[in-house]
């Protein structure tokens, strides 16, 4: 990727998928890296199964917490769903990392549309560069289905002008306690193919 | 953590945790708090630290009593809270203006704007101006451990609590913070002096006057203080803003002139002269009220835009960059038809146990702060009032003086929101020779917030024991004869005391005791599964809204049924006594 003043990645899920911790490791990995950090994330009621999303910006100077839409340089969904959700706020050549996995919302209100069918013919329509990640699947096999996030930045270090140590030191110092699954969940997301360099 | 050079130049800290830091480097002796998002973790922070008593109090008001109790005995003190605290605690704020301070007295306000999780969006600046005191407003977690120092040197010599306001994005930012060491101070121990510390009113109306006397020294000190500074750059626009807003302006409009406020009350006027006088066109940028806007008007300064009151909802820098006239290329729209995918309460909760038996009552739901909100939402509907922590007693209690009868209503209550406000209307309720039937779901946690302790817990903010307090003795202690306990998972039971609680002429309290699901995971009961062979299809099941049920075709045929993701589920059961067909079975055996 371009290096640019402030690059931008936007990490989106449901509630209790690991979203806030999965940004913490972003966030860490970029300051290890020397680059100047922001991040923001919800918290409270928002969480409870909702969805959920946390930022992260890192760069020479880094003002807003808040990325700007259509200034999102990566995006990572643990959920297709909400990849689809948050796919128009990415940059022109702009990239997207999300797990294949479907979640139906919990309620359904009167009316709100059903989950669609077709989410992932509409997620390559909305995004030219897409990675689509069997993230559960490789996280079992990792050793633990929890470990689909560190999949997931696994395939974004590949996109990510980050430094390989940055990212291990940072696996190392937000979750120590299950540093060698996650280690392994971060290689095999990191061996898989890239997207294509922007056209 | 203590040692600054032992530790990593800069660390990533939320705006919560930086407060708490700068809190920890000014020798702050007692902190106190009551949880509220997005304020929890300053105190969460401050928890374990060696030097700080750092507790939760049952509310607002407690922590700030407490806290002005121990700055009148000379120690330094920080009482934390959300806006909405803020109302609870500013009985001692508009008087502890007055008497003023020993230690270094910061009161923290986290402002909620766009209400993430809030039942309002008040704009507690205004508290500055209505309590007298001085406020700052930091723009990033850097700012948030220095201004939060300042905080206590201000305090100290203007002898004065001091607001310290952030917002969610302030809060629940992180950004890098260079650590420095705690500075150790002495308590000097209470000395009396009523004339300052006994507010009567031959004393009171003193203080008023040095109150006065105050902020006019503090308005000369917002002239110069460094936290108040002009950025000069292009000449043909400027921007005044604090907080968050600074950094939204210097995202969309680097190259502005800005005259960035970190002191907030009283304004420095000098400076917002001169400044309007050195550019072409003058903006204010502020999220919610025009606070800034309406005092900068009144100086007689002529502002670029239109009066931009009333406001809501929380900025963004796309709304910052449309209010200064900034050009930018339209957004692409949002994936349309998307189903939304709102906050929900987690399979095997207690609560929606306990509110599905309410629903079966057909009975109104006084409601109140807490995860039960989530009731209000389809397909449960359980909650027909929310207003603010403890006002689903007194709220009860009117509908009830209103129409005369009790025996259609429940006040509903979680146990730490009772410990908050709820055990004086209960009193009232008694005193009152009402009927109101109050139901406690005691989860034994604040769970909202992420799971802090309090008074019924038996745990303090350390993780130590202390006293529990048994909220069963309470309710008696008020008066109510008719106490009982029930585990909302046995549906049968808790409609039955439900029953006779409602039915009652006299006061009852049914407290719904089971400790939230998400603490303890590994103790949960298994999984159920639902037997397709046995399964009608009839979607009585379906009507808790729990996340862990969904309707699925049967294999090999067009008949609906219902499915059990066994990852979700909690094995409450709840769902298993709603089926007529007896369908809901263990996982992995035939039942």
């Amino acid at each position: 990727m371009a290096r640019r003043a402030v690059t931008s990645v936007t990490i989106a899920g449901v509630g209790g998928q690991g979203i806030i911790l999965a940004s913490d490791i972003v966030a860490e990995a970029a300051r290890c890296a020397g680059w100047e950090v922001k991040k923001n994330e919800v918290h409270g009621m928002a969480q409870r199964g909702g969805a959920v999303t946390s930022e992260v910006r890192f760069g020479e100077r880094v003002h807003s917490p808040l990325v700007p839409d259509g200034e999102v340089d990566a995006l990572v969904a643990l959920e297709i769903l909400e990849a689809l959700r948050h796919a128009h706020r990415l940059r022109e050549g702009g990239v997207v990392i999300a797990s294949d996995l479907r979640i139906r919302p919990a309620v359904r209100p009167a009316g709100a549309p059903e989950y669609p069918a077709d989410v992932v013919q509409r997620l390559r329509r909305a995004a030219r560069r897409l990675v689509l990640v069997r993230a559960t699947e490789l996280a079992q096999q990792a050793g633990n289905v929890r470990a689909a996030n560190t999949v997931l930045l696994g395939a974004l270090s590949r996109h990510l002008d980050l430094p390989l140590a940055a990212w291990r030191a940072a696996l190392g110092a937000v979750g120590p306690r299950l540093l060698e699954v996650n280690l392994r969940a971060f290689e095999m997301g990191r061996a898989l193919r890239p997207a294509r360099a922007r056209a | 953590m203590l040692s600054a050079a032992a530790a990593p130049p800069r660390v990533l800290l939320s705006g919560d945790e930086a407060v708490a830091r700068g809190a920890l480097e000014a020798g702050v002796r007692v902190a106190t708090a009551y949880p509220g998002t997005p304020s929890t973790e300053i105190l969460e922070a401050l928890a374990s630290c060696e030097g700080v008593d750092a507790r939760w109090a049952p509310n607002e008001k407690v922590a700030l009593e407490v806290a002005l109790g121990a700055s009148f005995a000379g120690a330094r003190a920080m009482a934390s809270m959300k806006h909405v605290g803020v109302n609870v605690a500013s009985d001692p704020l508009l008087t502890a203006s007055y008497t003023g301070v020993r230690g270094g007295l910061v009161v923290v306000s986290a402002d909620d704007p766009g209400m993430f999780s809030s039942q309002n969006e008040q704009d507690n600046r205004h508290y500055a101006l209505f309590a007298k005191v001085p406020m700052l407003e930091p723009s990033d977690s850097q700012e948030a451990k220095d201004f939060t120092i300042a905080a206590f040197e201000l305090s100290e010599r203007f002898d004065t609590p001091v607001l310290v306001r952030i917002t969610t994005r302030i809060a629940h930012a992180k950004g890098l913070v260079a650590l420095g060491a705690r500075q150790e101070r002495e308590v000097s121990g209470f000395a009396r002096d009523p004339a300052k510390t006994v507010m009567v009113p031959a004393h009171a109306r003193r203080r008023h006057e040095l109150v006065e006397e105050r902020m006019l020294r503090l308005a000369e000190h917002a002239e110069e203080t460094p936290l108040n500074r002009i950025e000069m750059a292009d000449r043909r626009v400027g921007v005044v803003c604090s907080g968050i807003c600074y950094q939204y302006v210097k995202e969309v409009r680097p190259r502005a002139s800005v005259l960035k406020l970190g002191l907030t009350n009283p304004l420095p006027e000098g400076l917002i002269r001169g400044f309007a006088a050195a550019v072409e066109r003058l903006y204010v940028v502020e999220e919610l009220d025009p606070y800034l806007e309406r005092q900068v008007r009144a100086l007689g300064v002529p502002l670029a835009h239109p009066p931009t009151a009333p406001r809501t909802g929380e900025l963004s820098p796309e709304a910052v960059a449309r209010h200064l006239g900034a050009r930018r290329r339209a957004p692409r729209p949002p994936a349309a038809d998307l189903p939304p995918r709102p906050p929900v309460l987690c399979p095997g909760c207690g609560h929606r146990a306990l509110l599905t038996v309410l629903k079966r009552l057909k009975v109104f739901v006084s409601g109140d702060i807490g995860c039960y909100t989530l009731g209000v939402q389809p397909p449960l509907q359980a909650m027909d009032t929310c207003v603010c922590m403890g006002a689903s007693i007194g709220l009860a209690t009117g509908i009830e003086r209103a129409t005369g009868r009790a025996n259609n209503l429940v006040a509903v209550i979680g146990d730490s929101t009772f410990v908050h406000s709820g055990i004086t209307p209960l009193i009232d309720v008694v005193y009152g020779q009402g009927a109101t039937t109050v139901v406690i779901l005691d989860n034994e946690t604040v769970a909202m917030t992420g799971h802090q302790d309090h008074p019924g817990t038996g745990r303090t903010a350390a993780g130590k024991p202390t006293h529990r307090l048994r909220l069963e003795e309470v309710c008696r202690a008020c008066g109510v004869e008719q106490v009982s306990v029930v585990d909302p998972y046995d549906l049968a039971r808790t409609e039955e005391a439900l029953r006779a609680a409602v039915s009652s002429p006299a006061p009852a309290v049914v407290i719904a005791r089971r400790r939230c699901v998400l603490l303890d995971r590994q103790a949960r009961p298994p999984a159920r599964r639902v037997d397709a062979e046995r399964c009608v299809g009839c979607g009585r099941c379906l009507s808790i809204g729990c996340p862990a049920l969904s309707e699925a075709t049967a294999a090999g045929g067009r008949r609906k049924v219902v499915e059990i993701a066994a990852a979700l589920c909690a094995g409450c059961r709840v769902c298993a006594q709603l089926c007529p067909a007896e369908a809901i079975v263990e996982a992995g055996g035939d039942g």
